[in-house]
């Protein structure tokens, strides 16, 4: 049978001591199994045999979304189909509701979990796209039993490259709850709607000053159009304080165009992604619902 | 390593390879073939089943993940051989063409349907959403989804909990217990009437022992057919 690998074993840790006995006795063989919807396939290639996968499927304990003062808590094996229709997110964090929301597929939902996509740490990652607009912190628990937290953007480095020790598991994220004055959006474009991995992803959460009619607080994150997702500072700044017309819209999807070739210079996608960029911009402009929506002047 | 798994209703104790997929052992191990692999990388779909109501692909899911939980495979639709709903609708409208994906959009839609008795066809949509055909097109199987909707989709078949359920109400209702004493005591008197040997493995020890050698009663003939037998032979 070409599915198994008999050299690997498999702990499942009931409760968090038992987690943080087998993050001791992890090796930089060792695997984590939030969910497995990456793990499996990335298990099965001959020569990437764990010696021991550590399957946190039946830690309850991690499945979570907490309002906690202002903060937000979302436990690292809480599922895509969880956060999709859990009222917190979508009252605190639309943009990951709305993230989780188009992950894979049904199937991929209902097991994938965030602390997984997180940990695989793959530049096409929705929820990283999303977390990141955030502005989340990861916390983690290592082989020693030390709990710390850092932001999302010194956990990822690259394409499948995170600064997580081999014996360090994502425990939970947490990045301020967004008020009824914030609107956020997420927005991403595949070669197809379901199970395709994006091709460029738009998360954008914004405090909205009704009453004046205008934008504080912007703040911009794109993946799939670079190792990880980033935030688009520039575009931000320029964003400040701008009244939510048709005009911002289109200073926003020209920024958005200009991050991406800032991005990818010279790849052989950019001129794709450049004009791609404007409809998926302007997609995740009209979320936010600040107003009528808008189109895109090009078009 | 040992693992405990409730498949279609029935518990299986499997000795399985820790890496083993849950596909893996449904096809191998328990025989259950209905549900295919395809893509062996969570993108077609053909091998889902339902994990506790959800439905999951079972190649990207190790067997170990689905410790002590609910299975429910396409051969847990069909009660008896009886087509469930769905799949009577899937035939009346022609939704399968090789019939490959097949096993894992009946799944998917049953999903959709225990979760949701009256989706709309974007509901339907995305539920079929991780499941790829290739030769049929995608319109039959919406219709087919559409044509089962509207009732109670709990599969049909006893799941455990019930049958325990069950049991305790059959063995403590009067009515029950008098018609199995009847039973018993028909049994009875048919043995002693002599119309049925004892069994020869269990000789009384009241009765007198023949001669050795002495030729064994003949087997009795095989009561006459009462017409009704399940096996239809």
């Amino acid at each position: 049978m070409v599915s198994d690998v008999p050299v690997t074993q498999v702990v499942a840790p009931a409760d968090m001591d038992e987690l943080a006995a087998a993050l001791k006795a992890a090796t930089p063989q060792t695997r984590l199994l939030a969910g497995g919807t990456d793990l499996m396939r990335a298990v099965r290639r001959p020569g990437s045999e764990p010696d021991v996968i550590i399957d946190l499927t039946g830690l309850g304990g991690l499945s979570y979304v907490r309002l906690d003062g202002d903060t937000l808590r979302v436990g690292a094996t809480t599922t895509f189909t969880e956060l999709q229709s859990d009222p917190l997110v979508h009252e605190h964090a639309l943009c990951l509701g709305l993230a989780a929301a188009q992950v894979g597929s049904v199937q991929i939902r209902n097991v994938g979990t965030i602390g997984g996509n997180i940990a695989n740490a793959s530049p096409c990652a929705d929820s990283a796209t999303a977390l990141t607009a955030l502005g989340a912190g990861v916390t983690t628990l290592d082989g020693a039993g030390t709990i710390r937290t850092r932001p999302l953007g010194e956990v990822l480095l690259g394409p499948s490259e995170t600064s997580l020790a081999h014996d360090e598991a994502i425990t939970e994220f947490s990045f301020p709850a967004l008020g009824a004055e914030h609107r956020s959006a997420f927005a991403k474009i595949g070669s197809r709607t379901a199970v395709s991995v994006a091709r460029l992803s738009a998360a954008l959460v914004v405090r909205f000053d009704a009453a004046a009619g205008s934008l504080t607080d912007v703040c911009v994150a794109l993946g799939a159009v670079g190792g990880t997702a980033f935030r688009a500072t520039r575009l931000e700044q320029q964003l400040q304080a701008r009244p939510a017309d048709e005009d911002t819209a289109r200073l926003f999807a020209e920024g958005c165009v200009a991050a991406v070739q800032d991005s990818i210079p010279g790849r052989y996608s950019l001129p794709y992604k450049r004009h791609a960029a404007i409809g998926l911009a302007y997609d995740a402009w009209n979320m936010l619902a600040l107003g009528a929506p808008c189109e895109p002047p090009w078009f | 390593m040992q693992l405990l798994l409730t498949v279609n209703g029935l518990s299986h104790e499997v000795e399985v390879r820790p890496t083993a997929r849950l596909l893996d052992v449904l096809r191998d191990q328990l025989g259950l073939t209905g549900t295919k692999e395809g893509c062996a990388e969570g993108e077609c779909g053909a091998c889902t089943v339902l994990v506790d109501g959800k439905a999951v692909n079972s190649c990207v899911m190790l067997a170990v993940q689905a410790r002590g939980k609910e299975i429910l495979t396409v051969e847990g639709l069909a009660e008896h051989g009886d087509l469930d709903l769905l799949q009577q609708k899937f035939v009346e409208y022609g939704a399968v063409q090789c019939g490959y994906c097949t096993p894992g959009m009946l799944m998917s839609a049953k999903a959709l349907l225990m979760a949701n008795p009256v989706p709309s066809e974007q509901d339907i949509r995305i539920a079929l959403a991780g499941n790829l055909c290739r030769c049929t097109g995608y319109a039959a199987i919406v219709a087919a989804v559409k044509a089962a909707s509207g009732h109670d989709a709990t599969p049909a078949m006893v799941l455990p909990g019930e049958a325990d359920e069950l049991a305790v109400e059959v063995a403590t209702d009067p009515a029950t217990l008098a018609i199995v004493d009847e039973v018993v005591e028909a049994a009875v008197a048919e043995l002693t009437e002599g119309t049925a040997p004892a069994p020869e493995a269990f000789p009384s020890l009241d009765a007198p022992a023949g001669p050795p050698g002495a030729p064994a009663a003949p087997p009795p003939e095989p009561p006459e057919s009462a017409g009704d037998a399940e096996d239809g032979e």
